[in-house]
């Protein structure tokens, strides 16, 4: 079925969203939940949109994470200029990463967004006066917003990560449900025929890679928010494997896929990494039965489980389903 | 650069080079012959170089580590085609690629589960641990040594591309895998074969790799990095691609590791994008 | 009587399959308001014409025009901007999506830059929920208007595409084998749809079934071995010599 926006999960977004410090047992995992699902967004706004599976989204959170911080510790800028700014640029980079991937397709394009990540991780540590290098950048404040909203308690800072991910998902569910999205589900689907339908399908492509990568910038805009320093893991290609690794446990074909797999990781993180140092052998382990017995993910696999009650519930939908 | 040290240099990125190409002939192998791209290809090399260490810290041999590094790669690989990889073939690339990308990191946490996470260094063996003199010139004979081994393992693969039964499947292949299974070889067993070789092809380069860079959990990620790099640059599928891939890789990064250290490991993505941007297929790629 | 100049005209058109060649020197002048068939045994080269024609696998050698206008290396989505359009032979369709979101696509693309939008729902842009009822009713698929595309019947799959053909509005439709593996009460719809396209709209169709060819085709060239051996109405098509040997020599097979 085409998505539509606003749909019954963009309330359920909300929900979430609101509940999660009160659900968890901390705020502040509840805030790297949001920063991770807006991360997560980004991959799977491709590969479940466009059909794109790119292991560089980390490449343009780390880009976000990186603005974010200079802008604010060294540019002085206040918070709001900060975040608009650092997701602005990693759109734009990712316009420019978007622009020569697209050249190739399938497997060629995924080993390039891999190479590009990786550059980008290197780029960091060649520029180590500015960036800080393995030390990453410290010290970054996080200035009051305009109104005087000052972001010194974790309640607070999670209230303005929590606007900024409700605000990158309903732009996503939007854009998804619309005339440009519908070409970015055509070209998933059959990229030749688009084309052959008069799409300049690589543009698309591009201002998709484009979308996702602001989006990706904005997650590392929120990453600084929350830590008030950036990790150089920000930028590592690890960054970008976790992002996929949620958005492919959650489930790549909605939006809400990707906001249940980031929070699954994360909850997940958080108590198993105590049991266990190694619990991603798990995750490997996870991520592999997902993709051979449950390609849709956890949220693909709830969806066709209501609508299967559903359906059985009411006996003349059975057929059509 | 003194021409002096722009030789060293060169003479390091053919090295580097060699190794490079060990570690990404496997890959465009596998690629060609099936179209499937392996995220586990990094995973082997770091499997090798971690036996490698292990070996060379029991045996105090760097010659057995150079042995067993590729043969304990190899059946790595061979066992994660049997049981796990070979269910993917008839899936879409992307559920290939998550699940060797799924394994690379089983593989990758199991070797911190052994070992610890911290890099450890791996001592050359001990008859190669001198210099050699060129004339006036004098360089690593371990150095000299790698780029000696694997220009060997090139000429065999060479030869027996263009000699052997195999070879000429695997060549076949490449081209298409229906023909091969037309001509009545069993595809599943070429399969196999190929990934056992691809997989010690690419811990030969994590063992040969070892004593210059020690050993670390993440070395394998960043090969893979490196291999996609270099099948880019040297067009996916192609046996003399990914030989002049590697070689210009590691030349760029050697020769760039001079003028500017923090950058040389950039450089080399810098000059796949630019390749990439002159020659969509790669230098000897098919378009 | 000087002849209109042509829609569509292709001078000395060849391909190259590395040694092999499909096609070789093809001239071909397709006037406008007409229907002109392709036909030839397997491997004359026709989809491969077509391929040339609609940029799909641009020419080796040789020129295409299109309104007077130079196409040769124009790329695909292009040319169907200059008002050209095609069906595939294999059944090309968006097959997870329903068959009105198909026709929806293959509408919104001729709307050009409106395709861009992304601050509302698709059926905001104007005109677009009309055209696809049109088609929708014209294709005879309204019924299953909200099924998916890869679960309709070979036929029906055949009629949306032919219906994604014409969703552009377009001067000039190529048609490949739009009959293939239809049953027969399909053939008749689908001629009967075939034959009303023109002469608002020109037709160049490939097509097997040499009955349905013959009856409605106002002009017919013939393709053996990647080259034109007869061009002509149907009646003096039917009457050659030459293309009853490409055909029995050929293939064995009698239209």
């Amino acid at each position: 079925m085409e998505p539509r926006f606003p749909d019954p999960t963009s309330l359920g977004l909300l929900l979430a969203v609101a509940a999660l410090p009160f659900v968890l047992p901390t705020v502040t995992l509840a805030s790297e939940a949001v920063v991770f699902a807006t991360g997560t967004l980004s991959c799977s706004l491709l590969l479940g949109g466009v059909g794109l599976l790119s292991f560089g989204q980390g490449l343009f959170l780390g880009a976000g994470a990186y603005a974010s911080g200079l802008l604010l510790r060294d540019a002085g800028l206040g918070t709001a200029a900060a975040v608009l700014l650092s997701t602005l640029g990693a759109a734009a980079l990712a316009g420019l990463v978007g622009f020569i991937s697209v050249r190739r397709r399938g497997v060629y394009f995924v080993m390039l967004t891999l190479a590009f990540a990786q550059m980008g991780y290197f780029a960091v540590l060649a520029a180590g006066r500015v960036t800080g290098g393995e030390n990453g950048l410290t010290g970054v404040p996080r200035p009051s917003l305009p109104g005087g909203l000052a972001l010194d308690t974790p309640g607070a800072v999670y209230a303005v990560l929590a606007v900024l991910c409700l605000s990158a998902f309903f732009l996503a569910q939007r854009v998804l449900a619309s005339p440009f999205g519908s070409v970015l589900a055509a070209i998933r689907e059959n990229e030749a025929r688009a084309e052959a339908l008069g799409y300049g399908t690589r543009a698309f492509k591009v201002a998709a890679f484009a979308l996702a990568g602001g989006i990706a910038g904005l997650a590392g805009a929120m990453h600084t928010l929350f830590l008030g320093f950036v990790p150089p893991n920000t930028i590592q290609l690890e960054m970008s494997e976790r992002l996929i690794v949620m958005a492919i446990i959650g489930g790549a074909g909605s939006p809400a896929g990707a906001f249940v797999g980031a929070l699954f990781f994360v909850v997940a993180a958080e108590f198993l990494a105590e049991l266990w140092p190694r619990w991603l052998i798990l995750i490997g382990l996870l991520l592999i039965a997902i993709v051979l017995f449950m390609p849709r993910g956890i949220w693909g696999a709830a969806q066709e489980l209501l609508a299967r009650r559903r359906a059985a519930a009411v006996p003349g939908l059975a057929a059509d389903a | 650069m003194s021409a002096q040290l722009l030789l060293f240099q060169l003479l390091n990125g053919l090295g580097i080079g060699m190794i490079y190409f060990l570690l990404s002939v496997g890959l465009t192998m596998i690629f060609g012959l099936m179209g499937f791209v392996n995220f586990a290809h990094g995973a082997f090399y770091l499997v090798a170089a971690y036996a490698a260490y292990s070996v060379s810290l029991l045996t105090g041999s760097m010659l057995w580590a150079l042995l067993l590094g590729p043969l304990a790669a190899g059946a790595v690989a061979l066992a994660s085609e049997r049981l796990l990889l070979r269910r993917t073939y008839a899936l879409p690339h992307e559920a290939q690629i998550l699940v060797t990308f799924a394994l690379s990191l089983i593989l990758q946490e199991t070797v911190i589960l052994v070992f610890d996470p911290l890099s450890k260094n791996v001592p050359v063996p001990d008859f190669l641990s001198g210099i050699v003199f060129l004339g006036d010139f004098v360089y690593p004979a371990y150095r000299l040594a790698v780029v000696g081994v694997a220009a060997a393992v090139a000429l065999a693969m060479w030869l027996a591309l263009e000699r052997t039964r195999f070879g000429a499947i695997l060549r076949a292949g490449s081209e298409s895998a229906e023909m091969v299974s037309l001509l009545g070889v069993d595809v599943g067993r070429v399969f196999m074969a190929a990934f056992a070789l691809g997989g010690a092809l690419a811990g030969l380069a994590g063992a040969l790799a070892a004593p210059l860079r020690g050993v670390e959990p993440f070395m394998g990620l960043e090969a893979l990095g490196v291999a996609f790099v270099v099948v880019v640059v040297g067009g996916i599928g192609s046996f003399a691609g990914a030989l002049l891939g590697g070689l210009l890789i590691g030349v760029v990064q050697s020769v760039m590791s001079s003028l500017w250290p923090e950058g040389a490991r950039l450089m080399i993505y810098a000059a796949m994008a630019f390749v990439l941007l002159a020659r969509p297929a790669g230098l000897l790629g098919r378009a | 009587m000087p002849e209109p100049p042509p829609l569509l005209a292709a001078e000395g058109l060849g391909v190259r399959f590395g040694d092999f060649r499909a096609l070789g020197g093809v001239s071909l002048r397709v006037r406008q308001g007409g229907i002109h068939s392709v036909i030839g045994p397997n491997g004359a080269g026709k989809t491969t014409l077509f391929n040339a024609l609609t940029g799909a696998r641009p020419p080796t050698e040789g020129a295409v025009t299109l309104a007077g206008r130079e196409v040769t290396r124009m790329p695909a989505h292009r040319r169907a901007r200059l008002g050209m359009s095609r069906s595939f032979q294999v059944t090309n369709l968006f097959a997870e999506l329903a068959v009105r979101e198909n026709l929806r696509l293959a509408v919104q693309a001729a709307r050009g830059r409106s395709a861009w939008a992304f601050w509302h729902a698709p059926s905001r842009l104007p005109g677009v929920a009309e055209a696809v009822e049109g088609l929708l009713s014209l294709t005879g698929l309204a019924a299953r208007a909200d099924a998916r595309a890869g679960s309709l019947p070979h036929g029906g799959q055949r009629a949306l595409e032919i219906g994604m053909a014409l969703a552009s509005d377009p001067k000039l439709v190529l048609l490949d084998e739009p009959l293939a593996g239809m049953g027969v009460d399909d053939v008749a719809r689908t001629k009967a749809l075939i034959r009303g396209l023109a002469p608002a709209r020109t037709v160049l169709l490939i097509e097997h079934n040499m009955g349905v060819v013959l009856d409605i085709s106002d002009r017919i060239t013939v393709l053996a071995r990647g080259r034109v051996i007869a061009e002509g109405p149907p009646a003096a098509i039917r009457a050659d010599p030459g293309v009853r040997e490409a055909y029995l020599g050929s293939t064995g097979a009698a239209a």
